[in-house]
């Protein structure tokens, strides 16, 4: 455990000293400057516009800090070789997997905290000007989106590491994981309407094709269960239950890739 | 016998339609307790290979690896070896302070044993000045060094150096050079490779010359010498075959170097070699320490593995 810990601190200090996060930071800033901006020209829809850019502005900081520096944080150990010298240590490759998961997960997590942050300034301040228009606003909704999206991060590191486990460059393992999160991303609705009675009038779809995506659907990770943009936008409440179900999602997810992960790392060879 | 590797083979598949590659082909060799081993080769003759099946990186096709007399499997070396690879990358964020650290922590340290023998290192290897530096501002020669304290933190009981001296300006080579006789004289292990075969010669009790994955030869230190006993080697310019001929007779020996010969002349014959040199006028272009340096043996049997 102490190889493990020891191993996710190195990658935390690797990853919050890279100076991409201060171009990421920056544009998360312009971002919430922007809506602090423009928030007076959408009427009625003030709270709503400023509750999606926020979360939208965290969203996309996110992604560019795990797909620039996250991705590199552990497949670059592979692309230079850095791994052998770590790997002669007494460090199994499993405790590697999980101390390069858990430090890239630490990286994350205190970047979107120090932007969370700044985005509750932000809906502080359009809050104080724009009282009459936060009127279905709630914090803790709030919030929770933003929790959520952190744990969509969080499944998407387990998919970063679970792909830089099986190739050899951190550009392949980009592409991959950046498929991966688009298709994760889109697979519920494509579900949704193959089952809907529209797709059944289609006739260009075919049953195997059906069938495919079906299959793909379980293996896919499915992002859309931790958006909670629309419901923190209209101040809806959001049922526990859906709470558990997105959280736990999202745990045993990125535990069976890391799981596999370690398992296929431990059989990998390193040239 | 510390480590020893029997008939070992590894091939590389570089991948769809590429031809695959054999590193290693049968090598057999063993590591002794408290020597210093050398493994030198040309390019691609599968030192590397050989050190990072040793450290459980990549897996032999065929063959078989014993520390200890037990399998490697059974017996990972990672606790009491210790690591140089070839151009060693570091993290570049982090400092070498943090990477000692780190280094420690894995090997089961205390906090207090880390930052001892961490001071320790870097003075020895000059390293102090810059150890709160981030390590993508060191030189070439600094990460080399850099990776050495790595390596030797833990104070490891075998140390394996891949290219220990690349990248190392003098002042450099003279530290890493005075810290493997520092390690000889601890009784360590020492397992090493390098292209700088001066230094492996001076450092080295057994040196392996590998090429195309197999062992070709094994020298001891007594093998520079040969049978020549006690002389003095004198590099000469261009010899007649009548000088050849006179300093034969007066008891000699010669070998054909570059721009000139080499005398081996055995201390009793000295004087009268040297009257016969100074009254030809041969000029002396300098001595030789040894009749043959590692750099002819290796030069002659690579030649002698191609032809």
């Amino acid at each position: 455990m102490k190889s493990v810990f020891a191993l996710a601190v190195i990658t935390f200090k690797e990853g919050i000293r890279n100076r991409a996060l201060f171009g990421i930071g920056l544009l998360a800033l312009f971002l919430f400057g922007l809506n602090v901006t423009v928030a007076g020209f959408f009427m009625r829809e003030i709270g709503k516009v400023t509750v999606d850019m926020n979360l939208s502005a965290i969203s996309l900081a996110g992604l560019l800090l795990v797909f620039f520096v996250g991705v590199n944080l552990m497949a670059k150990d592979i692309d230079r070789k850095t791994i052998h010298l770590v790997l002669s240590k007494p460090i199994s490759r499993a405790q590697y997997v999980w101390g390069k998961y858990l430090g890239i997960l630490f990286f994350v997590t205190m970047s979107l905290m120090l932007l969370l942050i700044f985005s509750c300034m932000t809906v502080l301040l359009l809050l104080k000007i724009y009282p009459d228009y936060f009127l279905g606003f709630s914090w803790s909704i709030f919030l929770v989106a933003c929790f959520f999206i952190l744990v969509k991060f969080w499944v998407l590191t387990a998919i970063i590491v679970f792909f830089s486990s099986l190739t050899t460059s951190s550009l392949i393992t980009l592409i991959f994981s950046l498929s991966s999160y688009i298709a994760g991303v889109t697979i519920e609705e494509v579900v949704f309407y193959l089952r809907s009675e529209l797709a059944a009038q289609e006739k260009i779809i075919s049953e195997s094709l059906k069938n495919f995506i079906d299959v793909i659907s379980y293996v896919l990770p499915n992002f859309s269960v931790f958006d909670f943009t629309l419901e923190a936008a209209h101040g809806l409440n959001i049922a526990s239950q859906r709470l558990l179900v997105s959280f736990g999602y999202g745990v045993i997810y990125s535990t069976i890739l890391l799981l596999i992960a370690s398992f296929v790392f431990s059989r990998r060879e390193f040239n | 016998m510390v480590i020893e590797l029997k008939s070992v083979s590894k091939t590389y598949n570089p991948g769809l339609f590429k031809k695959k590659v054999k590193a290693v082909n049968g090598l057999s060799f063993d590591v002794r307790q408290g020597e210093v081993f050398g493994l030198i080769g040309p390019n691609g003759a599968g030192k590397s290979t050989t050190i990072r099946m040793l450290l459980g990186l990549i897996r032999p096709d065929k063959g078989a690896i014993h520390v200890h007399g037990k399998p490697l499997r059974q017996s990972p070396i990672q606790r009491e070896v210790g690591y140089l690879p070839e151009n060693p990358y570091l993290y570049d964020h982090l400092t070498l302070l943090e990477l000692l650290s780190f280094c420690g922590q894995t090997s089961g340290l205390s906090a207090a044993r880390i930052k001892a023998r961490g001071e320790e290192l870097m003075s020895k290897l000059n390293l102090l000045d810059a150890q709160k530096r981030p390590l993508r501002t060191f030189s070439k020669g600094m990460l080399q060094r850099a990776g050495i304290c790595f390596a030797l933190l833990h104070d490891p009981s075998m140390v394996i150096l891949d290219e220990p001296m690349s990248g190392l300006d003098p002042i450099g080579r003279k530290m890493v050079f005075d810290l493997v006789m520092e390690l000889k004289q601890q009784g360590k292990t020492v397992f090493f490779c390098s292209h700088i075969l001066n230094d492996v010669e001076r450092l080295c009790d057994r040196i392996g010359l590998v090429d195309q994955g197999r062992m070709i030869r094994e020298f001891k230190r007594q093998d520079f010498l040969q049978s020549i006993g006690k002389a003095a080697f004198i590099h000469t310019s261009e010899l007649s075959q009548g000088q050849l001929d006179r300093v034969q007779s007066l008891g000699g020996s010669i070998r054909k170097e570059a721009g000139g010969h080499l005398l081996a002349i055995p201390n009793d014959k000295y004087y009268l070699v040297n009257n016969f040199l100074e009254e030809s006028k041969i000029e002396i272009l300098g001595c030789r320490s040894e009749w043959r340096s590692l750099e002819d043996l290796f030069m002659l049997t690579v030649k002698e593995q191609i032809q």
